[in-house]
C-alpha cells in the first residue's frame, strides 16, 4: 500500500489536563487512489493528515509513505519528505497575499527537483488568465484553484487536503472536486482529504470515519462518482 | 476607563516589550537632545550676549603709525569710544608665548572669574586655559618679559573669547599661547609693545560697517595711517564661539524633530495594525455597549504613556547633563560663567512634543479604524482587497524568485517601505554628517598640500628689493567684494615661479603661480567661475579693483586669489618690487620691531590633534547616536514584516522550505530598502552639509568643504550593515519560533 498507518496515536497536554486525540489508527490507502477522512470537528482528522503529511508527529505507531517509514524522520527528514513528496491544499487556501497568482506557485516550484511547468499547471486549474492577480481579486473557488496548482506543480506523491471545499458553495466546490479529480486521473496523484460532506465520499476509492480519535467505519467504493455527479 | 481594560495596555506593552523599547529609546534621544542641544546654545549664547555687552566687546581694532592726537575729539565727531591697549608677545620658550596685554577700563574690560583684580604693577591676570595647561595656579609667579609677575587671579576678555595667535588663525593651543593682563604700568621698559586701538560705536542701530567706513575715512583725513584693520565679525577669536552656538542651535531642532517623526509612523502604523487585529475585539465591545470614546482612550493610553515617559525621561536625564556640558563647551573658550540656567520652557517643549506627535498621529489612525460599525468590525480582520501602486507597477517576471519575493515583501506596505527608506536615510545622514565634518576639518588644517614654507613673516612697512635665499616675497591686501562687506579675504600677490605656494586644480593637476587663481571656498561662496572678471573693494582704501579669474585652486585652507606679485604691486599703485612679507622655509634673522606678523606652520599640529581628538569624539558619539537609530528602526520594522508574514513562514515551513531558505527571504527581504537608504543618504548628507556650513561661513568667515571621502563612505555603509545583520539576529528567534499550526489553522485571504 501506498500510505500504512498502524497503532498511531497521538495526545496533547494542556496544563495539566492530557487529551488524547489519536488512539490507535490503522489507515491504507493504495497508490492513486483518492482517499476520504469522514468525522465530525474533534475527532481527529487534521490531526491524522497532519501526521501522514510530516508536519506533525505521533506519540507511538507507525507511518510508512511509498516505503518510507515518516515516523522515525528528524526534524530535517521531515522537511526534506514534505519538500519532496507532499502537496498540501486547506480550507482557506492559504495562499500568501503580497505574491501573484503566478509567484505564489513559484513559491512551490522553486524548491522542487523536477516541477511541472507553471503555465501547464495553471491551465490545468483553468487560471492561466489570471496568473498576474493577486489573491484578493480573485473569489474563493479561483483563490482554491490555485492552491491546488501549488500542491501539483511539484508533482507531489501525495496531495492532502483539509476541507479542500469548506469555505466554497456548492456549485465551486463541485468544481474543485472535479479538478481534484482530474488531477488524480492525469498525474496518477494519491489524494488524501478531510471532510464534513458524507456526499463527497462517493468519488473516493477508500472512505474513514473517524469518531473520537478511532477509525470506526472503513470502506471501499467499488464503482466511484464521477465528481460532476455529486450532489448535496 | 474600565479596570479590565486597563490590564490589558500593561499586557500589550509586554507583549511587543522590545519593539515598545525601541520606540521609547527614539522618544529619550529626541527629547534629550532638545533639551541639551537647546539649552546649550542658549545659555552660551546669553554667557556670551551678556559678557560681550558688560565688558563692551569692540567693535574693531587697528594700529596707527602714530599715536591719534584728538581722541575725545574723534570720539566725539564720529560717535565711538576709542581706547588704547598694549600688547607684547613674550616668549617663555621657544615654544611658549604669553601675550601681555595692558588692562583697560572703557572697551574689552577684563572679567576676573577666579581671584581678585590688578592692585599694582607686578601683578597679572591670565587666561584660565593658559595657566591650567601651564600650571600657574592664582598665588604662583610667572617669568615674562624680563619681570616677575604674581598671578593674582583668571580672567576672560571680550576680544580674547577664543584665544587665538593670529586672527585668522582656526585652532587656539594654550599649551603654545596665552593671554595675560597687567597694569599699563607694569609696561615700562617693554620698548616693542605695540600699541593697538579698540573701537565701539555709540550707535548700535546704524550699519556698523558704514560706521567703520566713514572712521576709516576720518582717520585717513587726519593724515593717520592704519594697519592690522580688524573688524570684530571677521575676528575668530571673537566670533568662533558663535560658531558652537550656531552648531547647537542647528542640532537643536531637526534631530528631534527626525526621532519623533520616525517614532509617530512607527506607532502609527504598529496601531492601525494592532486596531486591524482587535477587530472582532471592539466590535463584540461596541455590541456590549462601550462607547467610542472610551475604546479610543483606551488604545491612546499606549502613545500617550511612551510619549509621557519617553519624554520625562529624556528630561530627567538631559536636566543634570545640562550644565557639565555647558561646561565643558565654555572650558574650550574663555567666558565667565556666572551660572548656567535651565530653560523649564525647554523642559516642557521636550516633554510636550513627543505626546503632541504621538497623541496626534495614533489619534487619526484610532479615529479613523474605530469609525467602522461593530458589525464590520466583529466580522474580523478586514481584507485588503487594493493592490498598491507598487504592487502593480512592477513586473518581476525577469527576476528569479527569491528576489521577487523579497521586493513583494517591501512592496506590500508603501508606508513600511517609506518608513525603512527615511530611517536608514537618516541615519546615514547622520552618520556620514559626522564624517564629513571631520574628513573637513583635516582639509583646512591641512595646509601641507598648498604651503611648503615652515615660517611665514609680516612687515610693519614695504620691504624693497629681493628676498633673502630660501624665503619668497608677498604683498597682499583684505577686500570685500561690493555687495557684501561681511565677506572679507585676502588678494595676495606671489612670485610667479613660486614654490612655496603649490596649488592644484580640482582634478590634481599643478596650477602655474604666474595667473590668477582662486581657492575653491571662496570662488564656491561667492559663486566665481573660471574666466569670470570680478571687482572687489580693498580694504584698504576703499577702491574698486578689477580681476579676471584664470583658475580655480583645490585649496581649502583659506579664502585667497593669489596672482603674480608684479601684477598685484601694478594693480594695486604700489612700487615696482616691494613686497609686505616674507615666506621662507627656515628660521629669517629679522628684528621683531620691524615685523607686524610672524607664523610658523609648526605651531598647528598640536592645537590640530588637539581639536581633533575632541571632533573625533563627537563623530563617535554621533556614529553611536546613528546606530541606535539605525538599529531601532530596522528591528521595527523586520519585527513587523515577521508579524505580517506569520502565515507565510508558517507555509512556507509546511511547503518543506529549510531554515536558512525561511531567513532568507523574509529577513533579507529589505536589504535593497536599506542599500538604497544609505546611497540616497549620501548626496542628502553633502546637500545639508553644504547648507550648515554655508551658515558657518556667514558666521565667522570660515569656509569648510563638504567632502565625504569613500574611506568613510565605506565605514558608514559597513556599520549601517552591521546594524542591519545585529536586528536581524534579534529577529531571527522570531522566524524560528512560527510553528507549522498557524497556517494549518489560519485562514486567510
Amino acid at each position: 500500500m501506498f500510505i500504512e498507518v498502524s497503532g498511531l496515536k497521538k495526545s496533547y497536554t494542556t496544563g495539566e489536563v492530557k487529551t488524547e486525540v489519536l488512539k490507535g489508527i490503522d489507515l491504507k490507502l493504495g497508490k492513486g487512489e483518492i482517499g476520504v477522512i469522514l468525522g465530525p470537528s474533534g475527532s481527529g482528522k487534521s490531526t491524522l493528515i497532519n501526521i501522514i503529511g510530516g508536519v506533525d508527529r505521533g506519540d507511538s505507531g507507525r507511518v510508512i509513505v511509498d516505503e518510507t517509514e515518516v515516523s522515525k524522520m528528524n526534524d530535517e527528514e521531515l522537511t526534506e519528505y514534505r519538500r519532496a513528496e507532499i502537496g498540501f491544499v486547506f480550507q482557506f487556501y492559504n495562499l500568501i497575499p503580497n505574491l501573484t497568482v503566478g509567484e505564489n506557485i513559484e513559491v512551490v516550484a522553486n524548491i522542487s527537483k523536477s516541477p511541472l511547468n507553471i503555465n501547464e499547471v495553471l491551465q490545468a486549474v483553468e487560471m492561466e488568465d489570471k496568473k498576474d492577480r493577486f489573491p484578493r481579486e480573485l473569489s474563493g473557488g479561483e483563490q482554491q484553484r490555485v492552491a491546488i496548482a501549488r500542491a501539483i506543480v511539484k508533482n507531489p506523491k501525495l496531495l492532502l487536503g483539509d476541507e479542500p471545499t469548506g469555505a466554497l458553495d456548492f456549485q465551486t466546490s463541485r468544481s474543485i472536486l472535479q479538478l481534484l479529480q482530474q488531477v488524480n486521473e492525469k498525474f496518477g496523484t494519491t489524494i488524501l482529504m478531510i471532510t464534513h460532506n458524507t456526499a463527497i465520499a462517493a468519488m473516493a476509492n477508500r472512505v474513514f470515519k473517524l469518531r473520537s480519535g478511532k477509525v470506526v467505519e472503513e470502506w471501499v467504493n467499488q464503482e466511484l462518482v464521477p465528481a460532476e455527479r455529486i450532489e448535496w | 476607563m474600565v479596570m479590565a481594560l486597563r490590564k490589558r495596555v500593561m499586557r500589550i506593552l509586554k507583549e511587543n516589550n522590545r519593539r515598545y523599547l525601541g520606540i521609547l529609546v527614539l522618544i529619550i534621544l529626541g527629547s534629550y537632545t532638545f533639551i541639551v542641544a537647546a539649552g546649550l546654545a542658549q545659555n552660551l549664547a546669553n554667557l556670551v550676549t551678556t559678557f560681550t555687552e558688560e565688558h563692551r566687546q569692540e567693535d574693531l581694532s587697528f594700529r596707527a603709525d602714530r599715536v591719534i592726537p584728538d581722541r575725545e575729539g574723534l570720539e566725539q565727531a564720529a560717535g565711538v569710544v576709542i581706547e588704547d591697549y598694549l600688547s607684547f608677545d613674550a616668549a617663555l620658550s621657544d615654544t611658549l608665548t604669553l601675550r601681555l596685554l595692558s588692562a583697560t577700563e572703557r572697551l574689552n574690560t577684563p572679567a576676573v572669574i577666579e581671584g581678585r583684580a590688578l592692585s599694582g604693577p607686578g601683578e597679572i591676570l591670565l587666561d584660565p586655559a593658559f595657566a591650567g595647561a601651564n600650571g600657574y595656579p592664582v598665588g604662583s609667579q610667572i617669568e615674562a618679559a624680563g619681570k616677575t609677575f604674581t598671578v593674582v587671579g583668571y580672567m576672560s576678555l571680550p576680544h580674547y573669547i577664543y584665544p587665538l595667535k593670529n586672527v585668522n588663525d582656526i585652532l587656539s593651543s594654550p599649551q603654545e599661547f596665552g593671554v595675560g593682563v597687567i597694569t599699563r604700568g607694569a609696561f615700562t621698559g617693554l620698548d616693542n609693545a605695540e600699541r593697538i586701538y579698540a573701537v565701539r560705536f555709540n550707535d548700535r542701530t546704524r550699519s556698523l560697517n558704514r560706521q567703520a567706513v566713514e572712521l576709516r575715512e576720518r582717520l585717513r583725513a587726519d593724515g593717520i595711517t592704519v594697519s592690522d584693520w580688524v573688524d570684530i565679525m571677521n575676528n575668530r577669536r571673537a566670533r568662533l564661539v558663535w560658531a558652537s552656538i550656531t552648531g547647537m542651535k542647528t542640532m537643536s531642532v531637526p534631530l528631534p524633530v527626525a526621532m519623533f517623526l520616525i517614532s509617530c509612523l512607527i506607532i502609527a502604523i504598529m496601531f492601525w495594525r494592532m486596531i486591524r487585529r482587535d477587530g472582532v475585539i471592539i466590535g463584540t465591545l461596541y455590541a456590549q455597549g462601550y462607547r467610542r470614546r472610551e475604546l479610543t482612550r483606551h488604545y491612546m493610553t499606549i502613545p500617550l504613556l511612551l510619549a509621557l515617559a519617553g519624554g520625562v525621561i529624556g528630561s530627567l536625564l538631559a536636566i543634570p547633563s545640562l550644565e557639565p556640558m555647558v561646561m565643558a563647551m565654555v572650558s574650550y573658550y574663555n567666558v565667565p560663567v556666572p551660572g548656567v540656567e535651565l530653560n523649564f520652557l525647554h523642559v516642557l517643549t521636550g516633554i510636550l512634543t513627543p505626546v503632541l506627535f504621538l497623541g496626534l498621529s495614533s489619534y487619526l489612525v484610532i479615529r479613523s479604524e474605530l469609525r467602522r460599525s461593530p458589525a464590520e468590525l466583529m466580522k474580523g480582520e478586514q481584507q485588503k482587497t487594493k493592490v498598491n501602486a507598487l504592487e502593480r507597477a512592477f513586473k518581476l517576471e525577469r527576476f528569479k524568485f527569491s528576489t521577487k519575493f523579497k521586493l513583494r515583501q517591501q512592496f506590500r506596505s508603501i508606508s513600511r517601505l517609506v518608513f525603512l527608506f527615511l530611517g536608514v536615510t537618516s541615519a546615514s545622514i547622520l552618520m556620514l554628517f559626522g564624517f564629513t565634518v571631520m574628513n573637513s576639518m583635516r582639509h583646512v588644517f591641512d595646509a601641507s598640500e598648498t604651503y611648503q614654507f615652515e615660517y611665514e613673516y609680516s612687515f610693519r612697512e614695504l620691504q624693497f628689493g629681493a628676498a633673502p635665499e630660501g624665503a619668497e616675497a608677498f604683498n597682499a591686501g583684505k577686500f570685500y567684494p561690493e555687495n557684501n562687506q561681511e565677506i572679507e579675504f585676502y588678494i595676495a600677490g606671489i612670485e610667479p615661479d613660486s614654490r612655496l605656494i603649490t596649488l592644484t586644480d580640482l582634478k590634481g593637476n599643478p596650477l602655474p603661480n604666474n595667473q590668477t587663481n582662486i581657492t575653491k571656498p571662496l570662488a564656491d561662496r561667492m559663486g566665481i567661475k573660471v574666466g569670470d572678471t570680478v571687482t572687489f573693494i580693498s580694504k584698504e582704501d576703499g577702491k574698486p579693483y578689477t580681476f579676471q579669474i584664470d583658475a580655480v585652486a583645490a585649496s581649502y585652507i583659506e579664502q585667497f586669489i593669489y596672482l603674480p606679485l608684479a601684477e598685484f604691486n601694478q594693480k594695486m599703485g604700489l612700487p615696482e618690487n616691494s613686497f609686505i612679507g616674507l615666506f621662507s622655509t627656515k628660521k629669517l634673522d629679522i628684528p621683531d620691531e620691524k615685523l607686524s606678523g610672524f607664523k610658523t606652520m609648526g605651531e598647528l599640529p598640536g592645537a590640530m590633534d588637539e581639536f581633533m581628538g575632541q571632533v573625533v569624539s563627537m563623530v563617535v558619539m554621533m556614529t553611536v547616536v546613528a546606530s541606535v537609530v539605525a538599529l531601532i528602526i530596522i528591528y521595527l520594522v523586520t519585527s513587523l514584516l515577521i508579524e505580517e508574514n506569520r502565515n507565510s513562514i508558517s507555509l512556507l515551513k509546511i511547503f518543506g522550505y529549510r531554515r536558512r531558505e525561511i531567513r532568507s527571504l523574509i529577513l533579507n527581504s529589505s536589504t535593497p530598502v536599506i542599500v538604497a537608504g544609505f546611497i540616497a543618504g549620501i548626496p542628502l548628507a553633502l546637500a545639508s552639509m553644504g547648507a550648515v556650513y554655508g551658515y558657518l561661513g556667514k558666521m565667522i568667515n570660515l569656509v569648510l568643504p563638504p567632502i565625504v571621502s569613500p574611506l568613510y563612505v565605506v565605514i558608514s555603509f559597513v556599520t549601517i550593515m552591521l546594524t542591519y545583520q545585529l536586528s536581524k539576529a534579534l529577529c531571527a528567534k522570531s522566524v524560528e519560533t512560527v510553528a507549522m499550526s498557524e497556517a494549518l489553522k489560519a485562514g486567510t485571504e
